[in-house]
C-alpha cells in the first residue's frame, strides 16, 4: 500500500504539448508535436525549438517565465479546489527557474557596454521576477516559507523534493511546487555553442539522436497534507512518496559516465517511498536526446529497474525546458497514473544497441500504482521524485 | 542543528583568523568597494579541478572546503554530506560576460565555458567535485531571504535523514555592471562607510562579495561552535545580542528601530563585509565566533543617532543567545538564531 | 630551408599553442613548450569535452575555421600536430 500522507491534489501545466493538462493529453494521444522555428527572439541559429502558442498572459508586463508559472499555477490552484482562497493553510512556495533567476537581458548589456550606462528598465523587471516571491504576491498569498531553487535542469524535480521536505517536517501544510522557463536566447545561444542542440526534431534514446530541442512552459503540483485535505472536503487519489538526489562530482557538463549519482538518487526516493523496483509501473525520464544523457540514463534504468522497465520521455512534446522540465514532467507522470496510460515516446524510431533498452514508442496502458520521474542537471545533479496512487 | 565546522572568504582574505583580526581591527575604509583579494583564490591543491572556475566559484569552494576541515570529520563522512548554496545574484559577472561574447562574436560563436559557468549552480556543482561529495546539492535563490531559506532546509534535510552532514552557505560578488545597477539603485556611500545604526528611510550602502559555509550536523558530537535555526522560535528565552543586517541593500531602514526599543544590545558588521542580499550568512559566523569563544566584539562604526544600546567595545562576557536579523525589500523581517547548547 | 607550406604551419601550432593555453586557462603550461605532438586529451595536455567545444569556437573566431562534423572531433583533435593540420587545410578553402 502506497504511503498517503502527502497528497497532489492539483496540477498545472502549460508547454509546446499543450495549454493545459487537457490540451496535453489530447496531443499526447494524437501523437502531435508542435516543434518550429524560433520566433519569439531574432536568432543567427537554425534550431527548432518548441514555444508555448496562443497564451494570454495574466501579468503583460511581467517577464514571460512568471506568466507561465502564473498560468499554470491558477490550473492548480482550481484544480485543487482553492480559488476562493487557503483558509488557514499554512503555504509554502518552492519553484524552480533557470532564465528568470539570471540578468541576462542583452538590450540592457549593449548599451552598458556601448556608453557605461543604461536605462533600469529591465533591471527593474529582473528584480520583480523572483518566482517564488512573485507568485505569492500575484495570488495574494501569505507564505511561510517562499524559495527559488536554481539547480539548472533538475530545478523543478528538486522544488518538489523540497515541499515534500517541508510537509514531512510539518513545516507548512500545502505547497506549490514545481518550475517555470521561456525560451531565452541565451540557453539556446549556450546549449549551441556546446553542440549539443538538434537542427531537427529530437529523438529521446534513438539510436540516431542529435541533441536536444529547448522548449519553454510550466508544470505546478499542489501538494497537500492528505488529512487536511480530506478536511476541505477532497478525495485525493495521487500521492507523492519519495524524493532522492545525489551529485555525479564528476564534470560540469557532462554526466559521470556509470550512472552512480542517478542510481544513487533512485535507490534514495524508492528507500523514501518503502517500494522496490519492480513496484514501479513506468519512468518519465530526463530523456534530452544528446548522445551522453540517454546513454547515462537509459542504461542506469535498465540496470536499476530491469530491461522491461516501461518508460519514455515527454520531451519529444515539449523540448527540454530547462527549470520547467521537472515541474512538467511530474505533472506528465501524474497524468500517466491517474489517466492509466502513457504516450510513446515522440521522435523515438530505433533501438540504441549501447542502451540496450528501448522506452515505449505507442500509447501504452498501465497497470500499477507507482511511478518515477527522473532529472539530471547540468553540473551533476540527479534527482528522483516517486508518485503513487491509491 | 549544530555548526560543526565554518569557512569564510571576504575582502579582508581567507579564513577564521583573517575573520577574527578584521572583527577585532574594526572598520577599514573599502576601496572603493569591498573585493575579495586575489590572493585570497590562489590554492591550486584545494582548486585542483577549478582551472576554469570563475571567481564565484573558486570563493565557494574555497570557504566550503575549509568549513569542512575545520570541522574535523572524518574522511568517510564526505559520503553522507549534501551542500545547500544560497546566492541572491548567482554569478553575474560570467553571464554578463557571455552577453558580451554575443555581441561581439553572434549566437553562434560564443563559449561554451562562459555558458556552462553562468548557471547558478555551477558554484556547488564545484564544490562537489573539488570535495568529491556525492550527497544532495542544491542552490537556491530569494534576494535577502536566500540564506535564511538555505538554513530551514538544510533543518529540513537533517530531520529527515537526507544526510547526516551538511554544507550549507552563501556566495555572491560584486562586479563592474553590478556596480553600476548599485549606483544606480541604491544610495551608495560617497565616504565608504556603511551606518547600520542610522535606521534611514533612504541609507547607504557599500556593495561587497564572499562566501561563507558552515558545516551543520544533528549529530550533537561534533558541535563545535552552537546551535543554528532558521525556523521560528520554540522557546520565550531573551536574546543576548542583536546583529543587524541594516547594511543598506533593501531600502527603507526605519523599521529596525524597534529592535532599538528593546533594550536589547544591538551590533552590525556590515561595515566589515560589505552590503550583501547575503549577508546573513556572515552575520552569522561573528554570532558562532561569539558564542564559542564567549567574548562579544565591538560595532565597527557606531555613530548612533537614536542612541540605542550598542556594543561600543570588545568586551569578554557570558554570552549565550544571538539573534540575526534582516528586513528584506518587503519590510519582512529573517531571523536566525544561534545559541550555546 | 622551410617551404611557405612548413612556415604556415610553424606559424599556425604556435599561434594554437598560445591561444590554447590562453582560452583553456591552462595557467601552469608554458606555450612554448608544449611539443608539435602533444597530444591534446588524456595524457598529454589533459583536455575535456567542455574543452573540445571551446577550441571549435577558438577556430571559428581566430582562424575562419569550422568543424561541421563533431564525430570527426577524436581525428582533428588529437594534437597539436593534427589540429594545426586541419587549420591549415581548412583555410585554404
Amino acid at each position: 500500500m502506497p504511503a498517503t500522507d502527502i497528497a497532489i491534489t492539483g496540477l498545472g501545466a502549460i508547454s509546446a504539448a499543450g495549454n493545459n493538462t487537457q490540451e496535453t493529453l489530447a496531443n499526447f494521444s494524437s501523437g502531435r508535436r508542435n516543434g518550429g522555428p524560433v520566433t519569439l527572439f531574432k536568432t543567427e541559429l537554425n534550431y527548432p525549438a518548441f514555444q508555448v502558442q496562443n497564451f494570454s498572459p495574466l501579468k503583460p508586463e511581467a517577464m514571460r517565465s512568471l506568466n507561465l508559472a502564473f498560468y499554470a499555477a491558477e490550473q492548480a490552484i482550481s484544480d485543487a479546489g482553492l480559488e476562493n482562497g487557503f483558509g488557514s493553510l499554512r503555504i509554502g512556495i518552492c519553484l524552480g527557474t533557470t532564465v528568470a533567476s539570471q540578468l541576462n537581458d542583452t538590450d540592457f548589456y549593449r548599451q552598458y557596454r556601448q556608453n557605461q550606462t543604461a536605462p533600469m528598465d529591465s533591471v527593474e523587471r529582473y528584480l520583480k521576477s523572483n518566482l517564488a516571491y512573485e507568485l505569492a504576491k500575484f495570488f495574494k498569498i501569505r507564505a511561510q516559507l517562499c524559495t527559488t531553487i536554481v539547480n539548472a535542469c533538475s530545478s523543478g524535480t528538486d522544488a518538489i523534493g523540497v515541499g515534500l521536505s517541508w510537509l514531512r517536517n510539518d513545516y507548512c501544510d500545502l505547497v506549490i511546487a514545481g518550475g517555470a522557463d521561456e525560451l531565452n536566447r541565451v540557453p539556446l545561444d549556450g546549449f549551441g555553442c556546446l553542440s549539443v542542440v538538434s537542427k531537427s526534431l529530437c529523438a529521446p534514446f534513438d539510436r540516431n539522436r542529435s541533441g536536444l530541442n529547448l522548449g519553454e512552459g510550466a508544470g505546478i503540483v499542489i501538494l497537500e497534507k492528505t488529512n487536511l485535505a480530506c478536511k476541505r472536503g477532497k478525495t485525493p487519489a495521487l500521492f507523492l512518496n519519495g524524493y532522492g538526489q545525489a551529485a555525479d562530482a564528476y564534470h560540469l557538463t557532462a554526466p559521470r559516465p556509470d550512472g552512480s549519482g542517478l542510481k544513487q538518487a533512485l535507490e534514495q526516493a524508492l528507500k523514501q517511498a518503502e517500494i522496490q523496483p519492480e513496484d514501479i509501473t513506468f519512468i518519465n525520464a530526463h530523456g534530452t536526446a544528446t548522445k551522453d544523457n540517454d546513454l547515462v540514463e537509459g542504461k542506469t534504468l535498465a540496470k536499476v529497474f530491469g530491461p522491461q522497465i516501461k518508460f519514455l520521455s515527454t520531451k519529444g512534446f515539449t523540448g527540454h525546458t530547462l527549470g520547467a522540465a521537472g515541474g512538467l514532467e511530474a505533472v506528465f507522470t501524474c497524468l500517466g497514473l491517474r489517466e492509466n496510460w502513457i504516450p510513446a515516446n515522440a521522435g523515438f524510431q530505433e533501438l540504441d544497441p549501447e542502451i540496450g533498452i528501448a522506452p515505449v514508442n505507442q500509447i501504452t496502458q498501465i497497470k500499477g500504482n507507482y511511478a518515477v520521474s527522473t532529472s539530471l542537471a547540468f553540473g551533476g545533479n540527479n534527482s528522483a521524485l516517486i508518485f503513487a496512487k491509491n | 542543528m549544530y555548526i560543526a565546522g565554518m569557512g569564510i572568504v571576504f575582502n579582508r582574505g581567507r579564513g577564521l583568523t583573517n575573520l577574527e583580526k578584521a572583527l577585532t581591527q574594526g572598520w577599514v575604509k573599502p576601496n572603493p568597494v569591498y573585493r575579495v583579494p586575489a590572493e585570497a583564490l590562489a590554492d591550486k591543491q584545494v582548486l585542483k579541478e577549478a582551472r576554469r572556475a570563475d571567481n564565484l566559484s573558486k570563493m565557494a569552494t574555497l570557504s566550503a572546503f575549509d568549513a569542512l576541515a575545520d570541522s574535523g570529520l572524518p574522511e568517510k563522512s564526505k559520503s553522507n554530506l549534501g551542500i545547500i548554496l544560497a546566492t541572491a545574484f548567482g554569478p553575474h559577472v560570467t553571464t554578463f560576460g557571455f552577453l558580451d561574447d554575443i555581441l561581439t562574436y553572434g549566437d553562434a560563436q560564443v563559449s561554451p565555458t562562459l555558458f556552462s559557468h553562468s548557471v547558478h549552480n555551477a558554484a556547488a556543482s564545484y564544490i562537489a567535485l573539488n570535495l568529491q561529495t556525492r550527497g544532495p546539492t542544491l542552490t537556491m535563490t530569494q534576494f535577502a531571504d536566500s540564506f535564511q531559506q538555505a538554513i530551514i532546509l538544510a533543518e529540513s534535510w537533517l530531520e529527515e535523514k537526507r544526510c547526516e552532514y551538511i554544507l550549507v552557505g552563501s556566495v555572491d560578488q560584486t562586479g563592474k555592471v553590478m556596480e553600476y545597477i548599485c549606483s544606480q539603485k541604491l544610495k551608495l556611500a560617497q565616504d565608504g562607510r556603511i551606518k547600520p545604526f542610522s535606521f534611514s528611510p533612504n541609507p547607504a550602502a557599500v556593495p561587497g562579495e564572499g562566501s561563507a559555509f558552515f558545516l551543520v550536523t544533528n549529530n550533537a558530537q561534533y558541535n563545535k561552535y552552537c546551535s543554528i535555526s532558521g525556523l521560528p522560535a520554540e522557546d520565550q528565552e531573551k536574546d543576548d545580542l542583536y546583529i543587524l543586517d541594516s547594511d543598506g541593500m533593501c531600502g527603507d531602514e526605519t523599521l529596525y528601530k524597534k529592535l532599538g526599543q528593546t533594550n536589547i544590545p544591538l551590533v552590525s558588521y556590515a561595515p566589515i563585509f560589505g552590503s550583501m542580499l547575503t549577508l546573513s550568512s556572515f552575520s552569522c559566523m561573528a554570532a558562532a565566533l561569539m558564542l564559542k569563544n564567549q567574548k562579544t566584539y565591538a560595532s565597527p562604526i557606531q555613530d548612533n543617532p537614536h542612541n540605542f544600546n550598542i556594543l561600543t567595545r570588545h568586551q569578554t562576557l557570558a554570552v549565550h543567545k544571538i539573534k540575526c536579523l534582516r528586513y528584506n525589500c518587503y519590510q519582512e523581517e529573517l531571523a536566525i538564531r544561534l545559541k550555546t547548547e | 630551408m622551410p617551404d611557405a607550406k612548413e612556415q604556415e604551419l610553424n606559424s599556425i601550432r604556435k599561434k594554437l599553442k598560445e591561444q590554447l593555453v590562453s582560452h583553456l586557462s591552462l595557467e601552469d603550461v608554458d606555450p612554448a613548450k608544449i611539443k608539435d605532438d602533444e597530444i591534446l586529451f588524456g595524457e598529454g595536455l589533459g583536455l575535456d569535452s567542455l574543452d573540445a567545444v571551446e577550441i571549435v569556437v577558438l577556430l571559428q573566431r581566430n582562424f575562419g575555421v569550422e568543424v561541421k562534423d563533431m564525430s570527426q572531433g577524436r581525428k582533428i583533435f588529437y594534437s597539436i600536430e593534427t589540429l594545426a593540420n586541419y587549420i591549415y587545410e581548412n583555410q585554404k578553402k
